[in-house]
């Protein structure tokens, strides 16, 4: 069992009129969500929440009833943990894609999505298109997710060249959610360990703070003050875009006892 | 019907050519099984492709080692125009429609230019359609594929497919290794975005890479050894 201490915001920022990004923060279940909305007039709007609800909607429905569990595919390579993350977000892929296309107004609407949700000893990152994931551990900063944009993918397959591609082509995604009928998350798994830090957030973040910057701040604050404490950076810089972002701590690992452990944990209760 | 022109040398006589048609998609390599073979050890084996987006033709470099030009410049992903100069090693392949063919509106491609510097949603969502196709296979081709191979405590190889690989005394576990003080799962090997990193989970003996004790998690590197109770077994990248 995990204990996670977890605050999340959102904030307008100080240029756009309405917020597309939208949040998703529950301890119990431990999961958690960003997702950055696009797409004209309240359509972004519309597509974060649709991804963040259906999200919620389809882990709290498999935690109180597990047989009823329907995973669309089931990638063997990964936990069932994962596999029923990833379940929800291939739901949620598909919900926001029947809706943009069955309304005009919707047409053409999309979201990121990035989710961190926890096993017992481990956590699951998926993320599509370009909100981060960071992890802070023994005073490193790392990434979790993978950056779905036109510049990360050519810097990958060919980083001298990459360079000429320029900085413009930085927000263009590869792939978001609601586009097509199906979409191919990134995913990993790892061992989580006890002070360990997750950061998710929106670009309208992190194109203001660096990691060095977050790295900093969060082990010195509570989830909820960095939180404060970060978008307060962001919109002093200028806030052109939402901000958004997610902060946990893991506060606590209880080890499930086996074998001789349990044995001798009994003897001495 | 486009035809695309191989030569050797800018102005010497064509070796070959090729039609394009609309709706296909040509693969540029040193390997026989590309469509439009080029012998030569600077061309890489699979070198470039040509997709039909339904707009226009794009070439595509496949992170080639000696890279692709179009008319001299350094090219990643281009939108193929009449009269363009694709150069691969010393060899050139010329793009041209044919005559009177419908060519794509050069005004698009201009919208296309300027659309790609808007940053607003509507055509961000655009866009993500129209390079998916082609963009999609980048990331996922770069994920680091490794294996870790006994030295000893066993024999052969495991590959590490999964996105976490446990290592432990349960039968269960993806590597099982005995011995008195390892943990039904000892470690695990959990596949991030940047490699490979063991995390050490249970049982009285930590896990070691290269002599050193783990006591919650470390990076991987090609070759490192990783010690877990009297089983020895080393990373190696494929």
């Amino acid at each position: 069992m995990v204990a996670i201490e977890s605050a999340g915001i959102t904030d307008v920022g100080k240029k756009r009129k309405g917020n597309e990004d939208a949040f998703y923060i529950n301890n119990d279940q431990k999961i958690f969500v960003v997702a950055d909305g696009m797409g004209g007039h309240q359509a972004g709007e519309v597509a974060s929440g649709l991804v963040v609800k259906t999200i919620e909607d389809y882990m709290s429905r498999i935690r109180k009833n597990e047989d009823a569990e329907e995973l669309a595919e089931v990638d063997l390579s990964l936990s069932k943990e994962a596999n029923r993350l990833l379940s929800s977000i291939h739901l949620s892929n598909r919900v926001v894609y029947e809706t943009a296309s069955g309304r005009s107004g919707y047409k053409g609407m999309g979201s990121t999505v990035s989710a961190v949700f926890f096993s017992d000893s481990t956590m699951i990152a998926t993320n599509v298109g370009d909100s981060p994931i960071y992890l802070i551990r023994s005073g490193e900063i790392q990434n979790l997710s993978v950056s779905h944009t036109l510049l990360a993918e050519q810097m990958a397959l060919n980083p001298e060249a990459s360079l000429q591609v320029g900085a413009q082509f930085g927000h263009v995604l590869t792939r978001a959610m609601g586009i097509d009928r199906t979409v191919e998350p990134y995913v990993c798994e790892l061992q989580s360990f006890k002070d360990d830090i997750v950061v998710l957030a929106s670009d309208g973040l992190t194109n203001k703070v660096t990691q060095e910057e977050i790295l900093e701040m969060a082990p010195l604050h509570s989830p909820q003050k960095t939180c404060r404490l970060m978008v307060d950076l962001a919109n002093d810089r200028g806030g052109e875009d939402n901000i958004t972002l997610v902060v946990l701590r893991v506060k606590r690992i209880l080890k499930k006892k086996s074998g001789i452990m349990k044995l001798i944990s009994h003897l001495f209760r | 019907m486009p035809t695309l022109t191989l030569k050797f040398k800018k102005d010497s006589s064509k070796i070959k050519e090729y039609r394009l048609e609309r709706g296909q998609s040509i693969s540029i390599g040193r390997r026989e099984s590309n469509d439009i073979v080029i012998e030569n050890l600077a061309v890489s084996g699979h070198h470039a492709k040509i997709d039909w987006t339904g707009s226009g033709f794009l070439l595509t470099d496949l992170k080639s080692k000696n890279g692709t030009f179009v008319n001299d410049q350094l090219a990643i992903s281009h939108w193929l125009k009449h009269g363009d100069a694709i150069t691969i090693g010393k060899h050139i392949i010329e793009f041209a429609y044919g005559k009177d063919e419908a060519q794509p509106d050069e005004k698009e491609d201009d919208a296309m230019g300027e659309t790609m510097v808007m940053d607003t949603g509507k055509y961000r969502s655009m866009l993500a359609k129209n390079v998916s196709n082609t963009g999609s296979q980048g990331a996922a081709s770069n994920e680091p594929m490794g294996m870790v191979t006994f030295l000893s405590g066993s024999q052969g190889d495991v590959d590490l497919t999964k996105k976490l690989t446990k290592i432990g005394k349960n039968a269960s576990s993806d590597i099982v290794v005995s011995g008195l003080t390892v943990g039904q799962t000892a470690a695990t090997i959990s596949k991030r975005p940047d490699g490979y990193y063991l995390s050490y989970v249970g049982g009285i003996s930590k896990p070691k890479v290269n002599g050193e004790s783990v006591k919650d998690s470390v990076p991987l590197k090609q070759f490192d050894v990783i010690e877990i109770g009297s089983a020895k077994m080393q990373l190696i990248h494929k």
